[in-house]
């Protein structure tokens, strides 16, 4: 199949879509870096903001953690059924990790209701401020990349563009990253 | 496609497991250091697993390490620069008196804020925190420490000693009142101290670098700050 220059052509040795993928993540990396580290300054600035913090349900972020890990597990499996050509099972992989981006989101809209219903919200205060904006973005990109996924999921099963199942694993481990590190510094630091 | 490494991904997804179990079960030992470690040292631990082995980065070329490598070293630098200014709620010629009240008011009133009683989670409060476990209303002046109110709060301007010699006083026209004087004293009534703290400056035909205070201290809070400056004079 012909394809176009720029995705066979490679000055770095890196194939040239991977290399953006990676160039994406290293923005994102400043991108969260930079709200996680507003945020650090802050908590370590603003010591009654431990108050706040004592009400984030340390299980729920836990659980939710599970779930990112587990789907990042099926995310890497998917990309080892794809190079070994099996295009249906890679398929299977991502669907299972779209579930779990669905069961994350779900959970995040139950623990977000039930903050807002006591009262919680993201003018509380400065936690408030940042845990809503800090989870809000990671959380944006949990939905687009399940969104992401569901397209090069629909390929794989035909069998089509089997090197994106890679791609979009890459990104959705990064995300997961992310939320390694969101949950200590939002829910087990009281 | 790149030259296929795959390492065995069950067993690093079970150390995940194992290690997301202990970052969770850290707080319950209660030791502060051994919290930060197992919460954030084993964060580290897991991104690090993560990263190089579902992401491949140790397969990758050495360009795209360092590329991410300068990234973090971005956010490091941000980090750095920012600190002196955000940590820090007073400089040699600046006061952030808002982030000193929200502080202020976030320690003398852990339920203010909305949290559960956070006790064991102040370790930096001050003897006014300490003492609440009642109705926190009820006692307004009880558990109220004039001094290490004082500490926070009105050092920055009116200086360790009272001398109107802090670190804020610097920028400022006219300077703060200098409490260890004996002629600031002469003929000041509480009920106008009380005033100058509640309704600041203004209120009492002074300076309007004085902000008040009244959605910080209550009536006796503040009275129990007068009784605390008038210690303070020489």
């Amino acid at each position: 199949m012909p394809r176009p220059i720029a995705t066979t052509r490679s000055a770095t040795g890196i194939p040239t879509v991977r290399l953006a993928i990676w160039w994406v993540l290293a923005s994102e990396v400043v991108i969260f870096g930079g709200l996680l580290a507003s945020y650090l300054l802050n908590r370590l600035g603003h010591p009654e903001w431990a108050n706040a913090a004592a009400v984030t349900n340390v299980w729920i972020g836990a659980f939710n953690t599970f779930v990112l890990l587990s789907s990042s597990f099926t995310a890497v499996l998917a990309h080892q059924a794809a190079e070994h050509g099996d295009g249906k099972q890679a398929a299977r992989y991502l669907m299972m990790t779209i579930a779990g981006a669905a069961t994350f989101i779900g959970v995040k809209s139950f623990e977000w209701y039930h903050e807002i219903a006591e009262g919680y919200t993201i003018t509380s205060n400065g936690f408030w401020s940042f845990y809503y904006t800090a989870a809000g973005l990671h959380a944006l990109h949990v939905i687009a990349g399940a969104v992401i996924m569901g397209f090069v999921a629909r390929d794989a099963a035909r069998g089509r563009e089997l090197q994106r199942v890679e791609l979009i694993g890459i990104y959705w481990h990064f995300v997961d990253v992310v939320w390694i590190f969101l949950f200590p510094l939002l829910y087990i630091a009281k | 496609m790149s030259q296929s490494h795959h390492p065995n991904y069950k067993k690093i997804y079970l150390t995940l497991l194992a290690l997301l179990v202990i970052s969770v079960a850290g707080p319950f030992i209660g030791i502060k250091w051994v919290t930060l470690i197992t919460a954030f040292g084993i964060a580290v631990v897991k991104a690090d697993l993560v990263i190089q082995n579902f992401m491949h980065l140790k397969w990758e070329r050495r360009i795209m390490k360092l590329a991410l490598a300068s990234s973090l070293l971005l956010v490091f630098l941000f980090y750095f620069g920012v600190a002196p200014d955000v940590m820090k709620h007073t400089g040699h010629n600046w006061v952030n008196d808002a982030a000193l009240a929200a502080t202020a008011r976030g320690i003398a009133a852990p339920h203010a804020d909305g949290g559960e009683a956070g006790g064991h989670a102040a370790g930096t409060s001050e003897p006014a925190a300490t003492g609440t476990d009642g109705d926190p209303a009820a006692a307004p002046a009880a558990g109220f420490d004039a001094r290490a109110a004082y500490g926070t709060v009105c050092v920055s301007c009116h200086g360790p000693d009272g001398a109107g010699d802090g670190p804020g006083a610097v920028a400022l026209t006219p300077k703060p009142a200098n409490f260890t004087d004996p002629a600031f004293w002469n003929g000041k009534t509480d009920a106008e101290l009380l005033r100058a703290i509640r309704e600041g400056g203004v209120a009492v035909g002074k300076s309007a670098s004085m902000p008040p205070w009244g959605s910080l201290y209550t009536e006796a809070q503040a009275q129990a700050l007068v009784n605390y400056l008038r210690t303070l004079r020489h």
